[in-house]
């Protein structure tokens, strides 16, 4: 049975790749993973020809985490994920396309699994090739002394705790806007709400900074941000979580949203006139 | 009669001034956009903060309310003058951003979807009085959230404290008006350019967001990693927030723009560039409305 399970999951995710993957309706999620490359990109090239030397690694490594925490994290992440989790069902109910999946004998249970790791499959193909390319072209101008830090350097270490956190920002997020397709036909109005939360997170009290994706995906970040100055002074201090807690926190988190969808999908009944 | 005889006969009634055929299609909006309880809530939630404003102005020149709470003897509740102002023309602009977010997606992409195109064209009835006519709907929706409350509270303020300040800060009632145009217009035109390029109407809500502020993050990595302050040029909050200072303070600048459109200090860009910037913007975006708003369209 297990193996019949397995098979469907695999049926579902193939189509869906076919479907999510490169297509053109997501183009702007193509430019959103790509945009930081091009900028590191053309900082190499431009520090290679002037040759200024005007900056130290270290003081890189932190642009690079302000570049990660407020331009993957808040922005091309979040909205990455929204474009992708949010229409693996919406989408389908706008192109009344949804009524052959529930009419093929599959759990739906397995066909929320099969569109989740669809998702999850395209988001990591766009997102974890774009935040190594930048981390790594970023520097590249410094030539060898970039190569030291990084193969004797805390240089690999960092790269692998930004691939860390941008998977379980994707499996985050997914959870999170998956469950909005399925429950709102307008999945904007949720995603507005869930990305206001986001933004306030540093100004609220511990207790609800909790309840929260990027407090914990923050604390998992090896170089840490200072806020900006007219708002440090109401960025209220937290303890960050330990990796332990953070890491299957959020994974608990996902797997109880995707639950929460699995059950939700089982009571679904299209009507694509409302 | 017989059918033969059932030729071309033009339209007889009376028809509707020129001038005023693009209010048809306002009419039509409102009375959907009436519909959504979710849009209702949040259009009057939206004159919650202009009403504490007035609420401000009105218990600073009331002594007894003042005696009420003991602040008889304090010369000024809160300060009432750029930044008082700016402040609410910025946080009700951030709402018309949400207001445009929601509504705008609906305008435009339904009609293109369903071919309903051709038939607003097959009447006495131009391209550009179909875009003036959807982009009423969000100007009049969006000054009555900004402009508006913001000359209101300044006519209260002025009607309180005496004529001498109105003309002394007149410069603030030509900014709150002319600042909140030059944003009303911009977003009108990204959200119907937007509605008319993206046909699912949460992408097309979503992307004007990713405009504002993931545009305005790319900005700040472009910042960032060159060491320079050009990147500015593509957040559009810093555009708008530079022409506000500009309109409300001219050349004695003395504040950072307004809540959600912040100029940094140090970080000013010449006048010229945020201008030309936002034209840009427009000119784009009425080049994509030229494109899809047309009466016949060839699939290929």
């Amino acid at each position: 049975m297990k193996d019949l399970w397995m098979r469907q999951i695999g049926g579902v995710l193939r189509l869906e790749l076919k479907r999510t993957a490169f297509s053109r309706r997501g183009w702007w999620i193509y430019c959103l993973a790509a945009a930081p490359v091009f900028i590191s990109l053309m900082h190499w090239l431009i520090e290679i020809q002037h040759r200024s030397h005007s900056h130290s690694i270290g003081e890189d490594s932190v642009v690079f985490a302000g570049l990660f925490l407020f331009f993957f994290l808040r922005g091309s992440l979040f909205f990455g994920a929204m474009g992708i989790f949010s229409n693996l069902f919406r989408g389908e109910m706008l192109q009344k396309t949804l009524h052959y999946y529930f009419l093929t004998p599959i759990r739906r249970e397995w066909l929320v699994a099969g569109k989740y790791a669809a998702g999850l499959a395209v988001s990591l193909m766009l997102f974890l090739p774009s935040v190594a390319i930048t981390y790594l072209l970023l520097g590249r101008h410094f030539g060898a002394a970039w190569t030291d830090y990084l193969t004797h350097g805390p240089g690999l270490g960092q790269l692998g705790s930004y691939l860390l956190v941008t998977t379980l920002a994707c499996v985050g997020y997914g959870a999170v806007f998956l469950v909005c397709g399925l429950l709102y036909k307008n999945p904007m109005i949720p995603a507005a709400v869930v990305w206001v939360w986001e933004a306030l997170n540093p100004f609220l009290p511990t207790v609800l900074k909790k309840i929260s994706v990027i407090f914990y995906l923050k604390s998992l970040c090896p170089v840490e941000v200072p806020a900006p100055p007219p708002f440090s002074v109401m960025v209220i201090e937290a303890d960050p979580p330990p990796a332990w807690l953070a890491v299957p926190g959020l994974l608990a988190v996902a797997a109880l949203l995707l639950i929460y969808a699995a059950i939700t999908a089982r009571q679904t009944e299209i009507n694509y006139g409302e | 009669m017989a059918v033969y005889k059932k030729t071309y006969r033009p339209y007889e009634g009376e028809l509707t001034a020129s001038w005023s055929r693009l209010f048809v299609i306002p009419r039509y909006a409102f009375e959907d956009l009436h519909r959504s309880r979710f849009l209702t809530v949040f259009y009057i939630a939206s004159f919650i903060y202009p009403l504490i404003c007035a609420l401000i102005v009105y218990v600073e020149h009331n002594l007894s309310a003042l005696k009420l709470l003991n602040l008889e003897n304090t010369s000024r509740l809160i300060p009432i003058g750029v930044s008082f102002f700016m402040g609410l023309l910025g946080w009700q602009s951030m709402l018309a951003l949400f207001l445009a977010a929601f509504v705008g997606p609906g305008l435009v992409s339904p009609d293109l979807v369903n071919n309903g195109l051709s038939l607003y064209m097959a009447r006495p009835f131009s391209r550009t009085e179909y875009v003036l006519g959807k982009m009423s709907v969000l100007v009049i929706l969006m000054s009555l959230m900004t402009w508006v409350p913001g000359l209101l509270i300044f006519g209260l303020q002025a009607y309180l404290e005496g004529w001498s300040w109105a003309t002394e800060h007149a410069r603030i009632a030509a900014g709150i008006f002319f600042g909140a145009w030059a944003w009303i217009l911009l977003l009108s035109l990204m959200a119907l350019a937007l509605s008319a390029w993206v046909k699912w109407k949460p992408a097309a809500g979503a992307l004007i967001f990713v405009l504002y502020f993931v545009a305005a993050g790319f900005g700040a990595t472009i910042n960032g990693v060159q060491r320079t302050h050009w990147g500015h040029l593509l957040n559009i909050g810093y555009l708008v927030g530079r022409i506000w200072v500009a309109l409300f303070e001219g050349a004695n600048k003395t504040t950072n723009g307004a809540v959600f459109f912040r100029v940094p200090m140090g970080e000013e860009l010449p006048m010229w560039s945020c201008w030309l910037a936002l034209l840009a913007v427009c000119g784009v975006c009425l080049y994509m409305l030229a494109r899809k708003v047309r009466g016949a369209e060839v699939v290929r």
